[in-house]
């Protein structure tokens, strides 16, 4: 459901397909406009921008030249995506026609952040667990994600209804989580 | 391969080549097996098993079909063009009695992993266990040495985006423990007379036709082979069911049944991209004549694929709205497992079982008015989580010493 804050920012942006707000650090969706709904599901997407978000804030800060203005721009081939972060809790994914200008993009874009970030709230986000995260980030990226809680289940030896309620992981649990996730991905290191 | 003598064990619609048995499996399912194994043993296990695994299978295939080479040069030469024929690459062997080395652009698992999964997850350990146990029984089997002579370690993989695979080949310090291997002989005792079902005459005569067809199927210029929209491979069910009832049988107890569940997984992608593939393709409308979608015709169509690759005579003793009875008594895995386990105490024919299932899925879940593209995102939203829409129960099964195999599909 798209609430009022929304529904005013994308007034009179003609080109804009969507706008998607993802709550950090967990990359849920909190608020989206969709111009046309029913091809793609907001959830799903919405993590997928707050993955993108953080992993180029690594990257950039790897390479020392990370500043929070910073955006994410993608050209595709129907699509301009321009990815930013409204603060440290939130970041704001806007999708526009590929037509648009980008000068054109840019500036609805500013228009709208200010727009939008006003209206957030201010928040204190509690993290949900690490085990609950790493669950989320298989579910995103593993191969046949239909098929990861029992593949996690084999690797760790922990049972279905564990894997189902993350959030109960001891220390222990969680750890060889982590590890199976790293192998099933192929990953030195979890960056959540 | 093509002068190797093929026997299709006619009313049983198993096939064999010199009495070895293999299948047609794409590389959905190639893929989807491996990762099973190796999620239950262990990555380091799994691949040991599945190389050794491979290496028996192979061997066995190539002591029968170079049966009439005189050298060396000549065995391998027949186990070069078998391996691409089959549709697992084309692999340079450059060995000596001593060892030596093999290389390929294009190994089947290697390659696939990469098409379906490179750009989405790292790969630290190569994919090509089957191409390794290869190589290693290519080269026993040309000079002659006895089995678990040789050894084949995989040292660079597609799959890990490197340039190509290329496998070191040594003499093995101890002989590598390879497991037994079951041929058409020790098979035939534990076939049940055969039976027909609904739909015989149609489905017995397109799966004939589809048994020509694939049969003159061949690996390309890569050694890889395309058809219905995958890649497919003529492959050892030694191969996959040495491999499968070591995940099953070593797993523990309380794992049991999600590995049971993953191996019936494993056929579920089988059947909704290699028989999904088979009826969207322009080679079955030539086949078996305009798919009308209705569920029958998917149903009727899915039992005649899976005689058509070998799979077995399966027959449908009785399917509804609501409900779907699947029967054999010749299907590939049971006498498999009677011949080199004997009898279980539980029904172990997990492909039957998977597919029985995703055949229903299939007939009344996906639309065949030439909209549906069966993508991995649609088989990922398809068979997520419990809502399949239908189960499947094995009622009877000829791993635990009943007269046939026969699963129940049931709408939830």
């Amino acid at each position: 459901m798209t609430s009022e804050l929304l529904e005013q920012a994308v007034k009179d942006v003609a080109p804009l397909s969507a706008v998607l707000v993802t709550a950090m650090p967990d990359c849920l969706l909190y608020d989206s406009w969709v111009k046309e709904e029913g091809r793609w599901a907001p959830e799903e997407v919405a993590s997928y921008f707050g993955d993108l978000v953080r992993s180029n804030r690594e990257a950039l800060k790897s390479l020392g030249s990370w500043s929070s203005t910073m955006q994410v721009t993608i050209e595709s081939a129907d699509a301009l995506v321009v990815l930013r972060e409204v603060n440290e809790h939130f970041v704001c994914g806007c999708i526009f026609d590929r037509s648009a200008p980008l000068g054109l993009v840019r500036l609805h874009v500013d228009r709208m952040l200010d727009r939008i970030s006003a209206g957030l709230p201010q928040i204190s986000p509690e993290e949900q667990p690490r085990a609950v995260r790493i669950i989320g980030f298989l579910r995103r990226y593993a191969p046949d994600p239909h098929a990861i809680l029992m593949r996690v289940a084999l690797r760790t030896g922990l049972s279905l209804e564990q894997l189902e309620a993350p959030e109960h992981l001891t220390p222990e649990q969680t750890q060889s989580l982590e590890d199976a996730a790293k192998q099933i991905l192929g990953l030195q290191e979890l960056h959540l | 391969m093509s002068e190797a003598k093929r026997l299709l064990l006619e009313p049983h619609d198993l096939t064999f080549v010199e009495d070895v048995p293999y299948i047609y499996h794409c590389s959905h399912y190639n893929l989807f097996h491996d990762q099973t194994v190796d999620d239950v043993l262990g990555d380091t296990a799994g691949q040991q098993v599945r190389v050794r695994a491979a290496h028996a299978a192979f061997r066995q295939l190539l002591r029968a079909i170079t049966q009439g080479a005189s050298t060396p040069m000549e065995r391998l030469s027949i186990a070069m063009g078998a391996f691409a024929a089959m549709g697992h690459g084309r692999v340079d062997l450059d060995v000596t009695a001593e060892g030596g080395s093999a290389r390929t652009g294009h190994a089947h698992y290697g390659f696939c992993w990469a098409e379906k999964y490179g750009s989405r997850v790292s790969r630290t350990l190569p994919a090509d266990a089957v191409a390794a146990g290869f190589v290693a029984a290519a080269t026993e089997v040309a000079y002659e040495l006895p089995a678990g002579a040789m050894q084949a370690v995989e040292e660079t993989c597609v799959a890990r985006r490197e340039p190509e695979c290329t496998f070191k080949v040594t003499r093995a310090a101890t002989p590598v423990p390879l497991p037994p291997t079951v041929d058409r002989q020790a098979m035939e005792p534990f076939l049940g007379p055969s039976e027909g079902g609904m739909d015989e005459a149609w489905i017995g005569a397109t799966a004939d036709t589809l048994q020509e067809f694939v049969a003159a199927m061949e690996g390309d210029e890569r050694g890889l082979m395309e058809g219905f929209g995958v890649f497919i491979t003529r492959h050892l069910t030694n191969y996959y069911l040495e491999t499968a009832y070591a995940a099953a049988r070593q797993a523990p107890e309380s794992a049991l049944p999600i590995v049971e569940s993953l191996l019936r997984e494993a056929a579920h992608v089988c059947v909704f991209h290699t028989f999904g593939g088979i009826l969207l393709s322009p080679e079955w409308e030539s086949v078996a004549g305009r798919l009308s979608g209705e569920p029958e015709d998917i149903v009727r169509g899915c039992v005649a694929i899976a005689r058509g690759l070998g799979f077995g005579r399966w027959a449908i003793r009785e399917l509804g709205p609501d409900r779907l009875v699947l029967s054999t008594t010749s299907n590939y895995e049971a006498p498999y497992y009677a011949a080199r386990f004997g009898k279980s105490d539980r029904p172990r024919c997990y492909f039957f079982q998977g597919a029985a299932l995703a055949m229903m899925v299939l007939a009344h879940r996906v639309r065949w008015d030439g909209s549906a593209e069966l993508t991995q995102s649609f088989y990922d939203d398809l068979f997520r989580g419990q809502g399949l829409g239908f189960r499947c129960e094995p009622t009877t099964c000829q791993t635990m010493g009943h007269d046939r195999t026969e699963v129940v599909v049931r709408r939830t």
